[in-house]
């Protein structure tokens, strides 16, 4: 009998793990995929040898590489990205760490609030919020990035846009401003050379400029665990989760175990409310099935694998809201080709951003060369030149949207990689009941039915698709104001990587599942901590800040609720994940 | 029995997908009125050589067609390139190794296979497709008990116990729309009715997948049992895009030059000369300091 179980290593679950640890709770967090121990031997820095989704060392399936990726259907043209393994999707993130914008929550009362997705607000004050982003904010650590010539030359686009720097973390307004990242600053060598020999931790440290975010962060060379430039969980919250003894007064160390697929959880009647008392997992290498009892479960499987996994479970869903009002940012891709060097494909994925509440923002996003190619393909705008899909939107970049195949694809990759610079849409999008999670009727698999993820790219809320034109064209007016040559809109078909709110947590029973604690409304002592919690789209920035804030939140209500405890956020100073202590211990156990 | 009109629409169908050229081609069927080289097929064992050399020809028929479909997306100076009118004097999608590549991911790794493709593939082993589309002659010359025999070793193939090629499901699928889009891409050179499209051709094909065509889908569709039924038009339009957007992933990685042994490449990627990629290094001279030198902001 555990006193916590936590399902999923991903962005969330390490959270919970770690703050329960650090208060001497008996944690057992199970992961679906590998832990990647050593890094520098299982991976590279080849798109391929990494980010295939069906073969790569970063993708949705088992350890063993030989065997198939797990499957999901996804029914429409789209691409859902998620991973497994010990950091989940953080594995290959970008590390951004903006705050959600006020507006999303509760009792705001700005000007401008009635420009939200009101009907789907955080059952709480963004008040409340700010000393949760504060605490991950430390312990990350959150800091503001460090420029390349991508950034430079993105904020000489926004200088032309007529809006303010944002020097603050709360998001006021309009406003552009180098991300708050999850990455640490450039110190030493690095970011001064590309001399291997000088890249070797403790003569660099933190970020070396590799460009290789998507591929896992494995920077600087020989340097501890906690201490790689890219705060992804596998990097920060597991290993702190690992070694709690080291750095919190009460702390236990949690046990972690990998290659173990939760397929089960399981409840009882008590006192007539259904009531978790544990999980069955499965030994992927194995097949063997284990039960292990709890006295509190938390779901952080993420937005596709909650919903599968409550469904399968046969966890009540009176309202029929597990895995709705699943929201995506309903991204777009806007990419300008210059005559100059950009760098796009150096430096860390993305440094740079701005914040149009109300609306959703925009960032730079650099790529090597296949990423690229592959964010050129995807569109709903058909092949550009040839069909347009009833579509092919004109506007202020050039020509219609669409996907440039053949030539044009020719033409723009051999412009030069480095001589493009990609802007990111990301629409603040309403949630939406039709867009969801559900049971695949195609044949399950050893754990059950598969998660069918649908997404209605097209008839979506008029201020979700209000919002996406308008951030459209802020994205070329940027890229012109840059001193782009060429600019391409894309017109994406769903990129489903912002994953968020399938599981939302809200303020009315009628279309949510979480109560303001966090806690399933019809199942006690079952809670869910990852993006699936959240209660929106965030209004556009990029969720694990809040996914982690939340489930921070709800580490102290698991806490209070169930073992009598009181919380620590705004009482305690957060220890820093790179603290020397973790870095010891790690070594000491050989992690 | 099957009626005679059955019979042509089968036809059809099977010379549409490529599977009745491809036998051809390979010489598991002789289009003559005198030869009987298979008068046995009508019994199972019969069936076994006409399989054998059925097997690679279809094989042979994935590799045409998705060559087609990747110099569509990336194009280069090889014949596929050329013959679509759309092409370079450097590499492409061909040179990349990127066919190897989508077949490699597609017969190997997409995902329960059986699940996903054996409805589609269902449907292809039944299906049959209005003779409104002329054949070319020699197809046309077919003795029914050849055409039967390709048929049934075909039917076989498709629903043995064994991974169904989810290449071949697409690439006759491909075949299937591209007849639609030109029946004149029946004959010529290749294998596949899709690789003979024009470039402009070949983006109408596309449209139609990604549309899902309503005749297709309706022509696939006819057998499915229920839920699947619903399923296929949303697979197909799922596949269509992932298609293109795998030839341009796989066009520009490392895959053709990578030795998974050593985990290093053996020469410098296609795709790397053609985006003057720097390639990898630990890091880089990157660093420009702080946007107006502020290191951090406050709350
Ligand atoms: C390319 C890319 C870039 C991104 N960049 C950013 C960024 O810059 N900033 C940002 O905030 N966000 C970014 N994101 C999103 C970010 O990765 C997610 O917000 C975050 O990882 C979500 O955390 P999660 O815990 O909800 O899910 P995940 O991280 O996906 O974790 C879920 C975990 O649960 C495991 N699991 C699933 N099912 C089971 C089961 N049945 N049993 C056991 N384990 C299971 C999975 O294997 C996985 O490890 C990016 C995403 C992508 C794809
Ligand atoms: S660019 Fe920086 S953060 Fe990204 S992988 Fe390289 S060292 Fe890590």
């Amino acid at each position: 009998m555990r006193d916590v179980i936590v399902i999923g290593a991903g962005g969330g679950g390490p959270v919970v793990a770690k703050e329960l640890a650090a208060r001497g709770l008996d944690v057992l967090l199970l992961e679906a995929g590998p832990r990647h121990a050593n890094p520098r031997r299982e991976w590279t820095h080849y798109e391929n040898d990494a980010n295939n989704p069906l073969t790569g060392f970063f993708r949705f399936g088992p350890a063993d590489r030989t065997k198939p990726a797990w499957f999901r259907e996804t029914n429409q043209n789209s691409f859902l990205w998620q991973l497994s393994g010990v950091g989940g999707t953080t594995q290959h993130y970008y590390g951004n760490y903006p705050r959600a914008y006020p507006g999303v929550f509760q009792g705001y009362a700005g000007a401008d609030r009635g420009a939200y997705d009101t009907e789907h607000v955080f059952p709480f004050t963004y008040k409340e919020m700010v000393p949760y982003f504060e605490w991950v904010e430390h312990t990350a650590p959150v800091q503001t990035a460090a420029m390349g010539t991508k950034e430079e030359i993105y904020f000489r686009g926004c200088e032309t846009l007529g809006i303010p720097v944002q020097t603050t973390k709360d998001a006021k307004g309009f406003a552009y401003r180098p991300q708050e990242n999850a990455i640490l600053q450039p110190g030493g060598n690095a970011g001064r050379t590309s001399d291997r020999e000088l890249l070797v931790y403790p003569k660099a440290t933190g970020c070396t400029f590799c460009g290789f975010c998507f591929q896992g962060c494995m920077q600087p060379v020989n340097a501890p665990r906690n201490q790689f430039a890219k705060r992804s969980t596998d990097n920060s919250y597991v290993p702190m989760a690992l070694t709690a003894e080291v750095w919190a007064k009460a702390g236990r160390p949690i046990t972690l175990i990998t290659d173990a697929f939760v397929n089960q959880v399981h409840y009882e009647e008590k006192h007539g409310t259904p009531t978790a008392t544990g999980v069955t997992w499965r030994d992927t290498n194995t097949g063997e099935l284990h039960r292990e009892d709890a006295t509190v479960v938390v779901m952080s499987a993420g937005c596709t694998e909650n919903p599968r996994l409550w469904l399968n479970s046969e966890l009540p869903n009176p309202n029929d809201w597990v895995g709705r009002g699943y929201t995506d940012h309903f991204f777009d891709w806007v990419l300008g080709t210059f005559d100059e060097y950009t760098g796009n494909s150096k430096g860390v994925g993305s440094s740079a951003r701005c914040d149009f509440p109300g609306h959703g923002g925009l960032e730079n996003v650099g790529l090597p060369p296949a990423l690229e190619a592959f964010t050129l393909a995807l569109s709903d705008s058909g092949v550009r030149g040839a069909y347009a899909n009833g579509r092919g939107k004109t506007g202020n970049w050039d020509g219609p949207t669409g996907r440039p195949l053949g030539k044009e694809l020719l033409d723009i990759m051999s412009h030069g990689i480095d001589r493009l610079l990609n802007v990111l849409v990301i629409t603040d999008d309403d949630v939406e009941a039709q867009n969801r999670v559900v049971r695949s009727a195609l044949p399950a698999d050893r754990n059950g039915p598969v998660a069918k993820v649908e997404f209605h790219g097209r008839q979506r809320s008029a201020r979700t698709l209000a919002n996406r034109e308008f951030m459209a064209r802020k994205a070329a007016e940027l890229l012109k104001g840059a001193g782009a040559k060429k600019i391409y809109r894309i017109d994406w078909a769903p990129l489903i990587l912002h994953v968020q709110s399938s599981m939302r947590m809200g303020t009315s029973e009628n279309n949510s599942v979480l109560d303001a604690n966090g806690e399933a409304r019809w199942v006690k002592r079952l809670f869910i901590a990852d993006n699936s919690a959240l209660s929106n789209g965030l209004g556009g920035p990029n969720p694990t800040l809040s996914n982690q804030a939340l489930s921070t939140r709800t580490a102290e209500k698991i806490f209070r609720l169930y073992f009598g405890g009181d919380p620590w956020v705004g009482k305690e100073a957060p220890v820093v994940s790179t603290d020397h202590r973790i870095s010891v211990r790690l070594g000491q156990l050989g992690l | 029995m099957t009626t005679h009109r059955q019979q042509l629409s089968r036809r059809a169908f099977l010379a549409r997908a490529g599977v009745l050229g491809a036998a051809v081609a390979a010489g598991a069927i002789v289009p003559t009125v005198t030869g009987l080289p298979f008068a046995a097929g009508q019994t199972k064992a019969g069936l076994d050589p006409v399989i054998a050399l059925l097997r690679p020809a279809l094989q042979e028929l994935a590799r045409d067609t998705i060559n087609g479909l990747t110099t569509f997306v990336v194009p280069g100076s090889d014949p596929y390139s050329q013959a679509q009118g759309v092409s370079t004097n450097g590499p492409g999608a061909i040179h990349a190794r990127t066919p190897d590549f989508l077949m490699s991911a597609l017969d190997n790794f997409v995902p329960l296979p059986n699940e996903y493709v054996r409805p589609v593939a269902a449907a292809l082993a039944t299906a049959v497709a209005d003779d409104k589309i002329p054949l070319p002659g020699d197809l046309t010359r077919l003795l029914p008990l050849h055409l039967n025999t390709v048929d049934e070793a075909l039917k076989k193939l498709l629903s043995t116990d064994e991974t169904v090629p989810l290449s071949l499901v697409i690439a006759m699928t491909l075949n299937l729309v591209a007849t639609q889009v030109n029946p004149a891409s029946l004959h010529g050179v290749f294998v596949s009715p899709f690789a003979r499209l024009s470039w402009a051709e070949k983006a109408q094909a596309m449209r139609m997948v990604e549309q899902t065509d309503a005749d297709l889908v309706e022509a696939l569709d006819v057998n499915l049992p229920q839920p699947l039924h619903q399923s296929l038009s949303g697979v197909l339009k799922f596949v269509g895009g992932a298609l293109i957007e795998f030839s341009a992933y796989g066009s520009f990685t490392e895959y053709a030059v990578f030795d998974k042994q050593t985990k290093s490449l053996t020469a410098k990627p296609v795709g790397w000369t053609i985006s003057r990629y720097d390639g990898i290094a630990e890091g880089w001279d990157e660093f420009k300091g702080y946007y107006q030198g502020r290191t951090k902001v406050e709350g």
